[in-house]
């Protein structure tokens, strides 16, 4: 019915087009596929130029040997850069290292995050909610180069505020960043600080959308607290929640400018994760060949994370669409 | 079970007073219906009770149980509200099962048998196992009601359970509901705008009007002797007619210049009403001792085959509701014919500022319409 009305709306609307002067090409803009095509077309060519011929010369690049300090033409190579990369032990040491990396930081966030929301959730009527809210959410805001910059400054071992606190509990100063013992977990912790809001703010969406009336027969009912979690907020929320955690894994995936700044990769290899070690392979070994081979290799766990999760939707779906 | 009791319990949001002092006992194992229109604060009423919202002031007790300062949880109440809520991952039976389990004090062969007996005077036993998704809205509302009976909480509470469900899904509902009364007394607070239902369902209707329960009876005496013009317009279909009287002299009624062969108990009140269900009007064609002179002025089939006839009595409408006699329309009078409208003085009231009269209507000795 719907797309009857619509081919009959467009049939008039191209009658009354092609009466009208320049009647060439409006009748061209009227035609049905035309119009939207035309209205989509500058997206498409932006994300063309941009996204799609990089991606697909990467690839290409991927197969070559292309150093650009040696001024020689690229050869290629076949698998040659794939077969080197993953029979680098180094990349394995730094794909496990951002493994931890992302498991701890997404799991944390996720958890902190998630108190943290109901907590908020509770609060509605509590005064100064909207500011609490506004400050929580300042971290993510604020760009990941500034705030690596600012905490060097606050783990400065010398005259960082963290170490004038410690030192005026009369304990020793901690070298947080050029500590390999201790490295990891400051980069760690200002992640969580930078990151926790956005899963604050996914629980509260989530926890709004799961409806009033069945967290009030949950009550009525004298459901536990696990199974109002489990059987109401989990059944409503989990989309949203589970988009967050997606969001927040390709993210923390990808970390790079947050440890650029504050320990680029060290002490030692203490916190270099894989796309430090992409950006020291491309750019301080302008080692092209290799790094376009490891840049498809981590386009491709992205792929399988997002995959995972589509297939989790679909599941979902398909047992809504079934009742 | 135990009776609940609430006293002078207010509800107020900001300036708007949704729930005004009412004192009330919703007596045990009784079905009360709270009837009134849209926002007359009979579910702020119901979530007070419920422990759902908090009142401004008064108390609530179940029995000797002082449960205002509780939370719902711990008052013991069962609840159906209006959307069917379910848990959504459970089939139907462990949805009825789910309150049942948090509840120590309860054996697991008690905790069946409850759960069985509601599923087989519901019907649902073809669906037990069935995955919640899997029923249309009206059987989700049916598994609400069973989770709410079995509980056989102190009082159970129904939140316009049939608001959001078809019309079919709403009869088996109220049928439902019928059988499941057949076999479990408990006490049942019932919330609804639809005066059919609450006719149907209550032992009795407290009828709600501005935050205040006007009046509380027994489903017929509420309508035949209605305390208030509220409650004479509220319930019926169409409402009561009321027609504003002036006393004549000599002791009789003039509406709108025509008089009336009624007396008024309490001469000497002005704006008194008379309050006539439609269903009681007669309409004589020819002239009789109690009759008034008016004219046809509109007619329409109602359901039933009833007729509803709009009348002119002077500058006043009145409505009547008649069976034709044989056939389609027979004794029912066209549009525009002269006829004489009866009030019968036994099923006729008298109201003066919205307020029954106590005293019925008396009949004039000499009636001025066989005068005239």
């Amino acid at each position: 019915m719907a797309g009857s009305a619509e081919a009959t709306a467009a049939t008039s609307s191209r009658r009354t087009l092609a009466r009208g002067p320049g009647r060439g090409l409006l009748a061209f803009l009227g035609r049905r596929e035309v119009l939207p095509t035309a209205l989509i077309a500058p997206v498409l060519i932006f994300f063309i130029i941009w996204n799609t011929i990089p991606t697909l010369w990467l690839l290409g690049l991927s197969f070559y040997r292309f150093s650009l300090t040696s001024g020689r033409p690229p050869i290629y190579s076949g698998f040659y850069n794939y077969t080197s990369i993953l029979n680098d032990t180094s990349t394995w040491f730094d794909l496990s290292r951002t493994f931890i990396f992302v498991v701890l930081a997404v799991g944390i966030e996720t958890v902190a995050g998630f108190f943290l929301g109901l907590l908020f959730w509770g609060s509605n009527r509590l005064p100064g909610r909207r500011v609490a809210l506004t400050l929580l959410f300042a971290p993510m805001v604020v760009t990941p180069v500034a705030a690596g910059t600012f905490w060097r400054l606050i783990y400065d071992p010398t005259f960082g505020v963290l170490n004038w606190f410690i030192r005026s509990l009369g304990l020793p100063a901690v070298r947080f960043l050029s500590d390999a013992s201790v490295a990891f977990g400051a980069v760690l912790a200002v992640d969580v600080w930078m990151w926790t809001p956005f899963m604050v703010l996914m629980t509260l969406a989530a926890l709004a959308s799961v409806p009033k009336a069945e967290l009030e027969a949950a009550e009525i009912d004298r459901l536990t607290w696990f199974q109002r979690f489990r059987l109401v907020i989990l059944y409503h929320g989990k989309f949203i929640l589970m988009l967050g955690i997606l969001l927040r894994t390709i993210d923390a995936f990808k970390t790079m400018d947050l440890i650029f700044d504050m320990t680029f990769g060290g002490p030692g290899t203490a916190t270099q994760l894989i796309a430090i070690s992409l950006f020291r392979s491309a750019f301080e070994s302008f080692n092209m060949g290799s790094s376009s081979a490891l840049a498809v290799v981590l386009l491709l766990i992205s792929i399988a994370f997002t995959a995972t999760f589509l297939y989790v939707l679909y599941l979902r779906e398909r047992r809504t669409s079934d009742a | 079970m135990a009776d609940v009791r609430v006293e002078g319990l207010r509800r107020q949001f900001g300036s708007l007073v949704a729930v005004k002092d009412i004192s009330f006992v919703f007596p045990q194992e009784a079905v009360t219906c709270l009837l009134g229109p849209s926002g007359c604060g009979k579910t702020t009423l119901l979530r007070m009770v419920a422990g759902l919202e908090r009142p401004t002031a008064g108390t609530i007790r179940f029995g000797d149980r002082d449960v205002t300062a509780l939370a719902a949880r711990r008052r013991d109440v069962a609840m159906v509200f209006q959307y069917p809520v379910m848990y959504r991952t459970l089939s139907v039976i462990e949805n009825i099962e789910l309150p049942l389990a948090n509840d120590r004090t309860l054996s697991p062969a008690e905790r069946r048998r409850r759960v069985d007996e509601v599923i087989e005077i519901l019907q649902l036993g073809d669906a037990r196992r069935l995955h919640i998704d899997r029923l249309d809205l009206g059987s989700r509302q049916k598994v609400a009601v069973g989770r709410a009976i079995a509980r056989r909480a102190t009082v159970t509470l129904f939140d316009e359970p049939t608001t959001n469900v078809d019309v079919h899904a709403k009869l088996a509902l109220i049928r439902a509901f019928k059988e499941l009364r057949r076999h479990v007394r408990q006490t049942i607070v019932y919330v609804t705008h639809d005066q059919t239902e609450a006719m149907t369902l209550a032992d009795q209707i407290a009828l709600m009007h501005e935050g205040e329960i006007t009046q509380c009876a027994p489903p017929r005496e509420l309508y035949d002797a209605p305390n208030s013009e509220f409650g004479g317009w509220f319930l019926g279909n169409p409402g009561m007619n009321f027609l504003s009287a002036r006393a004549a002299q000599g002791g009789g009624f003039v509406v709108d210049g025509v008089p009336f062969p009624l007396v008024a108990p309490a001469a000497g009140l002005d704006d008194i009403r008379l309050g006539i269900r439609p269903e009681y009007v007669r309409i004589a064609t020819a002239p009789l001792p109690e009759g008034v002179p008016a004219r046809v002025q509109r007619r329409a089939v109602a359901i039933g085959g009833q007729h509803l006839v709009t009348l002119a009595v002077g500058g006043s409408r009145i409505k009547a509701k008649i069976a034709p006699v044989v056939g389609p329309s027979r004794g029912v009078p066209e549009i525009g014919a002269d006829v004489f409208v009866v009030c019968p003085i036994e099923h006729a009231m008298l109201f003066h500022r919205g307020e029954r009269l106590a005293e019925p209507p008396r009949r004039l000795a000499s009636s001025p319409g066989a005068a005239g």
